[in-house]
């Protein structure tokens, strides 16, 4: 099963936060997850993603269930990182000497893995696409890029569905995927890009027919008929990243572990 | 504010060829279309309707590539040396899937969508949103995200969507292609209501044309790239004299339907986290024998032939079939089933053909001549029937079929039913989803209703049963059939 990474329409939590506070929350966990070398910080700002989705109506279960890939691929990274890399003092031995400082190389690496994806995947589920593309029409992006933003959040539903359709008829039909050899490589990637592909050349067709014939690209400008109002969670928001960045200096600046 | 006037719409030999086939999609075509008028094009699949509606729109060739001759005008305006965006604020085209037409997330700024793009002040935009929503009937929905709508209520949105553009002329094709019988009728109830509304001039192509007579529109047979016959429709004999039925002989049971179920169902129950799609459900399907199964759009009949087919696990009781048993399925939409790189190829992937079986096999498919072809270049209906026949040739014993005749004309769909009653009578059960009422009263030996009430039956049965409940639309004789 692929994961649903879309978003979902909700008025709880940070649902009721503008799209551009939704963005500012993501820069500050972004910045976190970038700036400092504090493991501490990091970990206290994955429970922070962890307790916002909660807040925003998704339980930690269900947001987990929906990342469980890249848990696995972050168990990978902590994994490659802890035999690769020898600094420090062997703790044990698994196939090669472990040490602390691969430990702490694998913890650094995946914990920043995990909370940029983590806050990524809670801004693509909390942020209605169309209003972000709106706000970002009115901070001054051309709405042409503002709508090819929208329809690109639009078609990764749309792909996960085709290509889960795509394997069932493979299955259906006795064709096993394999990567064992180039040749079955070569067969997989025709036998399952080829109809994703035609799905998605086709699909483009008739969204760019909808919408060239409401007149989109008629005038350099168009008019936005919502408003985007100011709320009690956007000034949380904002907060949110002020502290994350304070956060990230004050680490920076007094070395926490 | 005031409705919609009519443009009247001018085609004067208009030639149309697209640049992979040897044939013209439409060859000198000459039409004058009044403004106000209705017009109902029908024709056999591939025969045009929806290339002429595309280049009325504007569509081509500044949207999809085609050497294209002749003129079009709609109100005046040579559309074919006009931008699509220009022309849409005279004509406005409705297409067949309505999932495919949304472009944002809420019912509200989907209708808006276009008046926005026209530069029109937020009030004016707001008072043609309301009078969209209102013409159509879907005010209720108009904070509702477009993903949680039905597909009856989305071909509403699109229809809309284009009404606030106020276009004068209004294309729609095949709008009821997608739609279940019920999400055709508000459709068909939503046309009737517009046309009594708004001095709209109206193009529709469609095969069900029984519900458009209260349109009383002037009918348009269009038959390879040409247009054959025109003449007004009033009754339902008007149509028949026209030889375009609207039923199917009831096909005579198997000689040999064997009581011995291929597959039994016990108090099967499955969902997907959002309330049961299939609710403690028992039944059997025999050998021989075809279940067609019917109901409203979004209730579960696709996701009962993945339960059936093995691609999901019933969350409570069980499913009985032979493990050796060989399953097909004809999936909705055949590019997702559709893998090689010819047409052979496809037909070819569970074993070889001798060249005159595959001959006769596409022949019989109308599929003649394009052994070497790429499967996905082909139009759909003819990509349906190739994975009806790559289905087929594997002669499995449970067959299963999702809308198998979506956007086949009279003589394809033949061709398709005669391959199903082959397999029937070679002992495989068949089990057939589909919105088209009248195939399945004819095809089907029992029919199963799905929907807030299930009903399991005879055909006879059932649809007396819809019929006494008022579910019209799920019985033949909406279509134009006597039950």
């Amino acid at each position: 099963m692929i994961p649903r990474i879309e978003y979902h329409p909700s008025s709880r939590g940070l649902h009721r936060a503008g799209p551009v506070s939704n963005l500012l929350v993501l820069a500050g966990f972004l910045v976190a997850a970038l700036s400092s070398s504090s493991l501490s910080l990091k970990g206290g700002a994955l429970l922070v993603v962890l307790a916002l989705a909660w807040f925003s109506g998704e339980s930690p279960r269900r947001f987990l269930g929906s990342l469980r890939f890249v848990l696995w691929f972050g168990a990978l990274l902590f994994a490659a990182q802890a035999l690769s890399v020898r600094d420090g003092t062997i703790l044990f031995r698994v196939g090669g000497p472990i040490t602390d400082g691969g430990l702490i190389a694998g913890a650094q690496m995946t914990l920043r893995f995990l909370l940029i994806l983590g806050a990524s995947f809670l801004f693509v589920l909390v942020t209605d696409p169309d209003r972000l593309a709106h706000a970002l029409i009115r901070l001054g992006v051309p709405y042409r890029y503002g709508y090819a933003f929208i329809l690109a959040l639009r078609f990764v539903p749309f792909f996960r569905r085709e290509l889960e359709l795509v394997r069932e008829a493979q299955r259906i039909r006795g064709i096993r995927p394999s990567v064992r050899s180039v040749a079955g490589l070569r067969r997989t990637i025709r036998y399952t890009f080829v109809p994703v592909l035609v799905a998605a050349l086709l699909r483009v067709d008739s969204i760019a027919m909808s919408m060239k014939g409401r007149a989109f690209g008629l005038y350099s400008k168009r008019t936005p008929s919502e408003r985007v109002g100011w709320s009690g969670v956007d000034a949380g928001a904002l907060a949110l990243l002020a502290g994350g960045i304070t956060m990230s200096v004050l680490s920076r600046r007094w070395g926490w572990p | 504010m005031s409705s919609s006037s009519g443009f009247d719409v001018s085609v004067d030999e208009l030639t149309v060829r697209f640049p992979d086939r040897g044939r013209p999609a439409l060859e000198a075509i000459c039409e004058q279309i009044d403004a106000g008028a209705a017009v109902a094009l029908t024709g056999p699949s591939g025969c045009g309707k929806s290339t002429l509606l595309r280049t009325v729109a504007g569509f081509i060739p500044s949207l999809l590539p085609a050497e294209v001759s002749g003129g079009v005008r709609v109100g005046g305006l040579d559309v074919m040396h006009a931008d699509a965006a220009v022309v849409a604020q005279r004509a406005g085209l409705v297409q067949q899937d309505p999932e495919s037409q949304m472009c944002t997330l809420r019912v509200r700024q989907e209708v808006a969508f276009g008046p926005e793009n026209l530069c029109l002040d937020r009030d004016e935009i707001a008072r043609r949103v309301d009078r969209a929503l209102r013409t159509t009937g879907i005010e209720k929905l108009a904070e509702r995200t477009t993903t949680t709508l039905s597909g009856g209520e989305k071909q509403r949105v699109a229809i809309a969507s284009i009404l606030a553009m106020r276009p004068g002329v209004l294309l729609l094709d095949e709008p009821t292609a997608h739609l279940d019988p019920a999400g055709a009728q508000q459709l068909f109830d939503t046309l009737h209501r517009l046309r009594a509304s708004e001095d709209m001039t109206l193009v529709v192509a469609e095969h069900r044309l029984h519900p458009l007579l209260p349109l009383r529109p002037r009918l348009a047979v269009m038959d390879g790239g040409r247009i054959v016959t025109r003449r007004p429709t009033r009754r339902r004999e008007d149509l028949l004299a026209l030889g375009l039925r609207l039923v199917w002989d009831r096909v005579t049971p198997a000689s040999s339907i064997v009581h011995r179920p291929t597959l039994r169902w016990n108090d099967v129950s499955f969902d997907y986290g959002a309330g049961p799609l299939v609710d403690r459900l028992s039944l059997a399907v025999n050998a021989g024998e075809v279940l067609g199964v019917i109901g409203p759009n979004g209730v579960g009949k696709t996701t009962l032939l993945r339960l059936m087919a093995g691609l999901e696990r019933p969350q409570r009781g069980n499913m009985v079939r032979d493990k050796d048993q060989t399953i097909g399925l004809v999936f909705q939409h055949p590019h997702q089933q559709i893998f090689e790189r010819s047409v052979r190829l496809e037909l070819e992937m569970d074993g070889p053909l001798t060249d005159s079986e595959r001959h006769a096999l596409l022949c019989e498919a109308h599929l003649e001549g394009l052994d070497d072809a790429p499967p996905l270049s082909l139009s759909l209906g003819e990509q349906r029937r190739l994975t009806v026949a790559a289905v087929l040739r594997r002669r499995p014993d449970l067959v299963l079929l999702d809308e198998p005749f979506i956007g086949q004309d009279r003589h394809n769909t033949a061709w398709i039913i005669g391959r199903l009653l082959e397999a029937r009578d070679r002992g495989a059960a068949l089990v057939l989803v589909s919105h088209d009422i009248a195939l399945v009263d004819a095809l089907s030996d029992r029919v199963l209703f799905l929907g807030p009430q299930p009903l399991l039956g005879s055909s006879e049965e059932v649809f007396a049963t819809l019929a006494e409940r008022g579910e019209r639309p799920f019985t033949p004789g909406y279509w134009g059939g006597q039950r």
